[in-house]
Formats: structure tokens, C-alpha cells, sequence
């Protein structure tokens, strides 16, 4: 299953996807995406085991970061495969999302925003 | 003058010299072994001669110093040196005549070093000079009569006859040694180049590519290889190493035998030359390097991937005649330890692919070089069936032509004509869609997605895509069958949807077919980027990975075509 993890670490949910994300698995992905954003809190995609992603995938990626900014929450993208990331940029969402190398910068930044 | 050249005087020969000389030179005849022979003779000499001691010097190489090779007497003087010209003995050979002295010590120029050292008393003297033509061979020097008598006309004569043929009989011999010599290292050599030929693979006629190596000396710094691995794929490389002889040999030798050795395994000629650099780099005597090119090519679609390590670019004659070839991105191997290779892909589609030493462009034709382009125009005259005569018809050419090659010769080539015919590539050729490669026919279920993208992957690597560009001509394919999935059949899991792959000349072609009711090709249209949200983003990849996708239109009822083609980079020349 492309939902590999789900777990908790300092009030912000991780979730680890893996293999490949298209029209037949990205259902399941963006179930778990948006159940995990009713708790209220900030998610973390990790992208690293990643293999494929298209467009449906990317899609669910989309949802749910537009579902967490109308409740005020933020999703980030941590270490992001070179494949998932090749097609980040093709859709030009590489801007769009924070992408961090890992998930202990990702934690440091939101500390840190969470302080200012 | 003391030391004189004495009258003729009645003298009685023991023996007849002649019959003495002529048993001396059948002596040296037999052996080579100079030293021994020439200690025999002096013993023979000095018996014939009835004297108490005598000396047999020769003229070192440099032919200025006499050495002592052979003595005989009461003290063994042998490896004594006597200064040119100095001493009776140099004399008599710095003057070419024979010398009698009556009395050593009243002679000014008797060297006594020779008596103060052994103790031995010298009173009467007689040397005779070894010469054959102009050349100084030494001295054949007797002393003291066992008589106490001194050199009379008849001793001088026989002297002179001895010495001067045993003078012919030593260089002879030395002459002879020295053949001998020649005749050991020629059959090294041999030997060496029999080991180098057998480095080089045998002809193969079920293979389109072929070798020829000429060396110019017995040995050569150039080689070449080819073999087919157990998939098919023929690996191949040619290679000129830095300088001549034996060094470039021995390296030569080890560069074709890790080539060979890793070739069998590794089918990324960049990674192959990395390796191979840091080896030579690692343990190549400083200063030596191998320039080479080494590729990989596929019978069965005409595929080429190769990698140019400093050496001459690689020349590419395509089908149509025209040419193009592939300067060296990268140092020869050895040289720098950290340098990096990039691999070439090039679909040869039925031409033909050279590699060649610098002996061959440089090879002089008038006043002039033949160069890339000569050579070029001699390969294309050539019309021989078979690619191995083709070669050596080229070297033929280039011997008629009057010139003498500079270095070694050697031509490597790949005739994708003769693949192309073996793996019924031609007939694909007649249609102007490329080749076919494979077609499927899946159902519209999303979960038929994961068989498929292995299978267009494999299609763009066969037809030369590099990693990142295949994987990106797999998300536009799946994006594009996904668009059919979700819009054509509206999520309906029965629908039949069929891909055909045709490798092109510089890239792939892919038709996509649904029996869905007919799409309005101006409806669909890529999303505004600038517009986060999901959907229309699968038709924006497709625009994006593909350089074309477009409908071709079908009769009402047939379902919808969409033919995608992708091309490969534009090289940087």
C-alpha cells in the first residue's frame, strides 16, 4: 500500500508514502490525507520511498493542502524522491509546497515559526 | 728504433701454419663460444710456437682499449687492459704490422706494468695484429723462445698467418653470436605479437561488426574487441595506447583484458571507462594513457550507446550517406583519476558506425594526410559482402596508393544494415511510422497501470531514451491512458483501450486507441498552472513530457486515436 506510516512527532502528523501513486492507488492516499487533517494539525508528506507519482497522486497532494490552508494548518513535503520531485516541478508545485530535506529540518523550521 | 720489423730468415716451421689456420677457423666455426676457443687456439699457438708465454688481446667494444682475453704461461694476465696505443701490443695494432723486439726493456715503448705486477721477465717479443677489412679485431702477442732465441722471418710469418686468421675466425664468430642474439629477441617479439593477435576477437560472420589491426612494428599499441553477451547486446571498444614497444604492448595487453572482463557484466560504457580509468590512473607507469572508445549495441533494434575516452571521434555514416562524428567529451584513461564519462546514445537505423586508430587518418596520401574525410570516402567506396573484407580491402587501397604507414592501423565497424536485415527490421523500415516494437490491449481498470509502465519504460530504453527522459515518456503514456480511464470510459472497468510502441529514428512513437464514444479534441485542454487544484493536470504532463500528441481522426464509431511522439535530446556537438 502507497500508505506506508502514519504517526505523530511534536503535535504534527507524518505520513510516509511509498511505491508508486496513480489512478488505481491514489484513492487510498487521499483518504488518508484528509482523514489525518480533521485532527487539526499540520501534516508531513515523506516522499522519499516514492517511485512513481502522477498526475492523481499529485492531485490528492493538492486536495489536501488546500483542505489544511481553509483550517489554518499547513502541509509540507519532506525528503522527496528525485522521480516525485521531476514531477513536482513538471506540474510547477514545486513552489508551491515547503519541501524539506528531512523530517528533522522540517520539525526545527516549524519550531521556530511556531516561536515567532 | 729498437722494435723492427726483421729480414726473412731461413726458419723451420714445426708445422705447416696453413694447415694450423685452417683448423683454428674450423674451430671457431663450431662453437660460440668465443672465449674458450680463443684460449684454445693461443694454447695451440704457443705450442707451435715453442715460447714461454703469450697473449691473445682484443679490442673492447668501443674498439679503443685491448683486453686480455686469453693468456698462456707462467702467469695468467687475462682481463689485463693495455690503453689504445700503448704498449708493443698497441702499437702493433694502432699501426696494423707486425713487431719482433729483441730486448722489451730497451724498448721505450714495451708497457712493463704487465712484469711489475706478475714478475715475470720479458725479454724478447713478437705480436702480430688481428685485422679484418678496416675493422681491429687485437692482437695475437707470443714472448720469450723456449730457445732463448729470438723471432726470426719464418716465427713472424707464421704469426701473421695465424693471426690474421684468427682474427676473421673471432669476428666471425661474434658476428655469428650477434645473430644468434637478434634471431632470440626477434622470436620474443614473435611471440609477443602471436600473444597480441590472440587478444584480438576471431571474425565473426554471424556478427554485423568486424576488426582489422595492422601493427607497424611486431608488436602494437592498438586493439580492439567485440563479443556478444548472453542477451544479445554486443559490447565492442577500440584503443590506442600512448606510445610504442613493448610498454604499450603490456599495457595494451591488460587495458583488452579488463575490458573483456568487465564488458561481460556491465552494460554502461561511461561507468566501464570509470572504471577502467582508475585502474590505469591507479597502475600504468607515469605518463603512459589509453585514448578509447567503448560502446555497447544491440543487434536487434539498432541501438548504440558509447563512450569516447579522448580518442578520434567515433564516425557515423547513416543510411542516407550522410555523416556525422563524435569529438571526445572526456581525457584518455590514466590520466586523470577523478575524470567523469558521459555515454552517447545514437540509434545507427541501418548505417554504419567506425571506430579507427590515428594510424589510419594520418596516414600519408601525396604530400597530404588522409584524414577523417578520406577515410570516410574509402569506407564508402567499399561494396564487399562482408564486412571483414570490406576492411582489409580499405588497407589495400592505402597500400596502392603508395603510402607507408606512420603507425599502427586499426578499424573497428558496426554495419547496422546487415542487423537490421537479420532481425527483419527492413520490412518495418518500408512504413514511415518506424518500427513496431510491441502493442497491448488492457482493460480500463487503474490496476492494469503497474503491468504497463514497466513495459514503456523498457520501450523508451530500448529506443535510446536516457533514465530521466523515459521515465517522463512513462508518465505521459500513463497519464494519457489514465485521461481514457477516467473521461473515455467515465470510470467503467470493461472498457478496451490498445498501445502500439514504434521505435523512431530519433525517438518513440505511441498510438493510444479507445472504442469510446468520440472526444472533442478542442475540449481538452491543459489546466492554468498558476491555479492550484487538482485535475486537467494529466493533459498538462502530456504536453510537457511529449514534443507531440495529437488525435488522429477516426470514422464515427471507431473510438479515438491519440498518437504521442517523443524524441530524444538534441545532442551538444
Amino acid at each position: 500500500m502507497p500508505v506506508d506510516q502514519i504517526s505523530e512527532t511534536n503535535g504534527r502528523i507524518v505520513i510516509a508514502l511509498s511505491g508508486e501513486i496513480d489512478l488505481e492507488t491514489a484513492p487510498a492516499v487521499r483518504k488518508a490525507l484528509l482523514d489525518n487533517l480533521k485532527g487539526g494539525k499540520d501534516l508531513l508528506i515523506d516522499l522519499a520511498q516514492v517511485s512513481y507519482i502522477d498526475s492523481s497522486g499529485i492531485a490528492s497532494l493538492v486536495e489536501s493542502l488546500q483542505l489544511a490552508r481553509k483550517q489554518g494548518h499547513d502541509v509540507a513535503l519532506i525528503a522527496v524522491s528525485a522521480r516525485a520531485l521531476r514531477v513536482l516541478e513538471l506540474a510547477r508545485l514545486d513552489k508551491v509546497f515547503t519541501i524539506h530535506a528531512d523530517l528533522t529540518s522540517a520539525l526545527a523550521v516549524n519550531d521556530k515559526t511556531a516561536q515567532q | 728504433m729498437v722494435a723492427t720489423e726483421r729480414p726473412a730468415s731461413a726458419g723451420r716451421l714445426a708445422h705447416d701454419p696453413l694447415d694450423f689456420a685452417a683448423a683454428l677457423s674450423r674451430s671457431f666455426a663450431a662453437t660460440r663460444d668465443v672465449d674458450a676457443t680463443t684460449r684454445h687456439a693461443l694454447a695451440r699457438i704457443a705450442e707451435l710456437m715453442q715460447v714461454e708465454a703469450g697473449a691473445i688481446f682484443l679490442a673492447d667494444e668501443a674498439g679503443g682499449d685491448l683486453v686480455c682475453r686469453a693468456s698462456t704461461g707462467p702467469v695468467n694476465i687475462d682481463g689485463l687492459v693495455v690503453p689504445q696505443g700503448h704498449g708493443i701490443v698497441g702499437r702493433s695494432v694502432a699501426e696494423d704490422v707486425v713487431l719482433v723486439v729483441e730486448n722489451a726493456y730497451d724498448d721505450k715503448a714495451f708497457y712493463a706494468e704487465a712484469d711489475k705486477h706478475t714478475g715475470f721477465v720479458t725479454r724478447s717479443i713478437l705480436c702480430a695484429p688481428m685485422t679484418v677489412g678496416s675493422s681491429r679485431i687485437g692482437a695475437v702477442e707470443v714472448l720469450n723462445k723456449h730457445d732463448g732465441q729470438p723471432f726470426d722471418d719464418a716465427n713472424q710469418n707464421m704469426l701473421k698467418v695465424i693471426a690474421s686468421s684468427a682474427g676473421l675466425a673471432i669476428s666471425n664468430a661474434r658476428l655469428a653470436a650477434k645473430l644468434v642474439e637478434q634471431e632470440r629477441l626477434k622470436r620474443e617479439l614473435e611471440l609477443a605479437a602471436a600473444i597480441q593477435r590472440s587478444l584480438l576477437p576471431p571474425a565473426d560472420d554471424a556478427l554485423p561488426i568486424a576488426g582489422i589491426n595492422r601493427p607497424m612494428r611486431e608488436v602494437s599499441g592498438d586493439f580492439y574487441d567485440f563479443f556478444q553477451t548472453p542477451d544479445g547486446i554486443v559490447a565492442f571498444c577500440l584503443g590506442d595506447v600512448s606510445g610504442k614497444g613493448m610498454n604499450a604492448a603490456l599495457l595494451m595487453a591488460k587495458t583488452a583484458s579488463l575490458f573483456r572482463c568487465l564488458g561481460k557484466t556491465m552494460h554502461d560504457p561511461a561507468r566501464l571507462a570509470g572504471i577502467l580509468n582508475r585502474e590505469i590512473s591507479d597502475t600504468a607507469s607515469l605518463g603512459m594513457f589509453v585514448t578509447m572508445v567503448i560502446g555497447i549495441y544491440d543487434p536487434s533494434t539498432g541501438m548504440l550507446n558509447f563512450t569516447n575516452a579522448g580518442h578520434m571521434p567515433p564516425l557515423f555514416r547513416r543510411g542516407d550517406g550522410t555523416t556525422e562524428t563524435f569529438a571526445a567529451e572526456a581525457p584518455p584513461l590514466g590520466i586523470l583519476r577523478e575524470a567523469r564519462f558521459t555515454t552517447r546514445s545514437l540509434a545507427l537505423d541501418r548505417g554504419q558506425f567506425f571506430l579507427y586508430s590515428d594510424g589510419l587518418t594520418e596516414f600519408p596520401v601525396g604530400h597530404d594526410e588522409l584524414g577523417i574525410d578520406g577515410l570516410d570516402r574509402l569506407l564508402a567506396r567499399q561494396s564487399d559482402a562482408r564486412l571483414d573484407d570490406r576492411l582489409a580491402a580499405v588497407l589495400r587501397e592505402l597500400d596502392a596508393a603508395g603510402g607507408q604507414a606512420r603507425d599502427d592501423l586499426t578499424l573497428l565497424a558496426i554495419d547496422d544494415s546487415l542487423a537490421a536485415h537479420a532481425a527483419g527490421r527492413e520490412v518495418a523500415a518500408a512504413f514511415e511510422d518506424g518500427e513496431f516494437l510491441v502493442g497491448f490491449t488492457l482493460i480500463s481498470n487503474p490496476n492494469r497501470l503497474k503491468i504497463l509502465r514497466p513495459a514503456l519504460l523498457a520501450a523508451a530504453t530500448a529506443c535510446g531514451f536516457e533514465t530521466d527522459d523515459a521515465h517522463d515518456f512513462v508518465l505521459g503514456a500513463v497519464e494519457a491512458v489514465e485521461n481514457i480511464m477516467i473521461h473515455a470510459y467515465g470510470g467503467g472497468k470493461t472498457g478496451e483501450i490498445t498501445l502500439a510502441m514504434h521505435r523512431l529514428p530519433d525517438g518513440i512513437m505511441l498510438r493510444i486507441r479507445d472504442f469510446a464514444p468520440r472526444i472533442d479534441p478542442a475540449k481538452i485542454q491543459p489546466r492554468l498552472l498558476e491555479d492550484v487544484r487538482p485535475g486537467g493536470l494529466g493533459t498538462h504532463f502530456i504536453r510537457t513530457v511529449m514534443d507531440d500528441a495529437s488525435f488522429i481522426p477516426m470514422p464515427e464509431g471507431e473510438g479515438n486515436l491519440l498518437e504521442l511522439v517523443k524524441r530524444r535530446r538534441a545532442r551538444q556537438e
